[in-house]
């Protein structure tokens, strides 16, 4: 199969993913509750009350046709209106998809770089005192919840040693990178584990593999047997756990940005859920999951563009 | 053997906090300020006793991460296995399909998502925890099933005239509980990363909750007056998940060696 018709099949697969996952945002938010209306109405059921929040939210049509609606929207970013505060749920995302923008990214740039070279660091010394030390401590912080990892370094670092500024508040975060070192370390700590040890597990097959052999037989240079051989094969299983991270990454944000105060998406989305504000916490379902699925689907075009094998895996 | 020991140690003793500290808790619990310094570790956020949270506030991290990993092997293995063993293959697909897109959701969100909509309640912690877990396990049990489907023995088995129970469930039960162990490590820790991390968000649990991760959350008012009332459940939380993380990492070495 060559890369064009591969694209052409995973993302056929990312287009439906895409669509059951609004269709199942959809049915949860607005389908599957007894009602949300009398949910929204809160400690006085009064009738007139829920009357009119079924009216707002258009509960009083029949499901099919405020689905459809619903759904001719999204690509036009039209998300709905907020409950609350009546402005539109585009509104709320345009506000809060900075600060998020720069955790995720800065935490994929940051990522890899530092898992392969944690992984090959260790692959190339195998068995040494190194590859144990890097192998034991992915295992152990591999599962840590980021919040009780992130009160614990704004403890020691922030308050007993205050060396890093142990909130964001009112900072830019970009204009005072201070802020930002514990939250991406936070952000950054179960990935590279999980990463770094895949990159590894690689790297060692792959130097121990026939084609690694021969190239030495054939006398090429071990520099370039090992990152120009070596690495890409042993980095294809690590993309696509790098697309798997993003699923981490993104429960990661909301945690981290309720931790350091960070005006982002998930603390949008814990406002809302906090106020239950549906419409915007179905418009942030819909950002997040629509954002798993495309990283997903670019990791495994990466992933198949290194080791042209893999099939397409839903 | 060292790696065994500090992983036995830091499971111990969240664990035994966990289970045996309800039992330590006094019936008369006296209030007063907020984070004063009394007792062992200060005052919580509303004047309690923290030692006393930290007592009372391990049991439902660990019970719901324990009832919603076990729930969704109730629920996954034979779910897996029906579609691996069936021998019409739409079923396997209406099976399986689904499950990819319950993979393409972020777990945290399907959690935040449920919770927001069916409101507070352990129960309901329980149910997404396991809703969350359970793809995985179905995917696994299946590529195991489908594994021990094809082997010699089982056709042997099945062309002596076995009974299906023999076959389908005593047969291919006991050569998949190997896969199925190793994998438990995993997904117990996952279990305790979403249970506690909903916890700390305020999915699931009320506010005032005696729970170690609600105490993080809640306590953090107070990070520079009293660091422990924050410090301590949080370290207890990582002590169980690392702790757990190394015992069956050294069970999985010791199995394949």
């Amino acid at each position: 199969m060559n890369l064009a018709s591969y694209t052409a099949r995973r993302a056929a697969l990312g287009l439906v993913q895409v669509l059951a996952v609004v269709t199942l945002v959809f049915v949860l938010v607005q389908a599957l509750p007894g009602d949300a209306a009398v949910a929204l109405a809160g400690d006085n059921p009064d009738p007139a009350r829920i009357a009119q929040i079924r009216a707002a939210m258009g509960l009083d049509r029949p499901v099919l046709e405020r689905f459809v609606e619903w759904l001719a929207g999204l690509p036009r970013l039209d998300f709905g209106v907020s409950l609350v505060s009546g402005r539109p749920v585009s509104e709320f995302l345009f506000g809060a998809i900075g600060p998020t923008a720069v955790l995720a990214t800065l935490t994929l740039v940051l990522l890899l770089p530092i898992s392969v070279m944690a992984g090959v660091l260790a692959a190339l010394r195998e068995g040494s005192l190194l590859d144990r030390a890097l192998t034991s401590i992915s295992v152990a912080l591999h599962s840590i919840p980021e919040f009780a990892l992130a009160v614990v370094l704004i403890a020691v670092f922030g308050v007993q040693l205050a060396w890093l500024p142990p909130t964001a508040v009112g900072a830019d975060l970009l204009s005072q990178p201070a802020v930002l070192v514990l939250p991406l370390v936070v952000l950054l700590a179960r990935p590279i584990c999980s990463i770094s040890r895949l990159v590894r597990a690689g790297m060692v097959d792959a130097l121990a593999s026939d084609y690694v052999r021969h190239a030495r037989r054939l006398g090429l240079g071990e520099t370039r047997i090992r990152f120009a051989h070596a690495l890409p094969n042993a980095l294809a299983p690590a993309v696509q756990q790098v697309a798997r991270t993003t699923d981490w990454l993104l429960g990661g944000v909301i945690v981290v940005e309720a931790v350091f105060v960070i005006p982002g998406l998930g603390t949008v989305l814990v406002d809302a859920v906090a106020g239950r504000d549906l419409p915007v916490v179905q418009g942030l379902a819909v950002v997040f999951a629509v954002s798993t699925v495309a990283v997903n689907l670019v990791a495994d075009l990466v992933a198949f563009r290194l080791a042209p094998r893999t099939e397409v895996v839903a | 053997m060292k790696r065994a020991g500090i992983g036995g140690l830091l499971i111990v003793v969240p664990l035994a906090l966990a289970l045996l500290g309800p039992l330590f808790v006094p019936e008369q619990q006296t209030r007063s300020a907020p984070f004063m310094p009394q007792g062992l570790l200060g005052t919580d956020f509303v004047g309690r006793d923290a030692w006393h949270q930290v007592l009372a506030g391990g049991q439902t991290v660990v019970l719901v991460a324990l009832l919603a990993t076990a729930l969704s092997y109730v629920a996954g293995v034979p779910y897996g296995v029906v579609a691996a063993t069936t021998r019409l293959r739409l079923v396997d697909e209406v099976l399986m399909r689904p499950l990819d897109v319950l993979l393409a959701v972020p777990s945290l969100l399907v959690l935040i998502l449920v919770a927001a909509i069916s409101g507070p309640g352990l129960l309901v912690l329980v149910g997404v925890v396991t809703l969350v877990n359970f793809p995985d396990v179905a995917r696994l049990s299946r590529a195991a099933a489908l594994e021990i489907a094809g082997r010699p023995a089982l056709e042997a088995m099945r062309m002596q005239g076995e009974s299906w129970w023999q076959t389908s469930i005593v047969y291919t039960g006991r050569s998949m509980l190997r896969t199925l162990a190793a994998d438990l490590g995993v997904r117990l820790t996952a279990a305790l990363y979403l249970v506690a991390s909903a916890s700390f968000l305020g999915v699931g649990v009320p506010p005032d909750a005696a729970d170690w991760a609600v105490m993080v959350d809640r306590n953090r008012g107070g990070l520079f007056l009293q660091p422990l009332t924050v410090v301590v459940p949080a370290l207890l939380i990582v002590a169980l998940s690392v702790g757990v993380n190394l015992v069956f990492d050294r069970a999985l070495r010791q199995v394949r060696t």
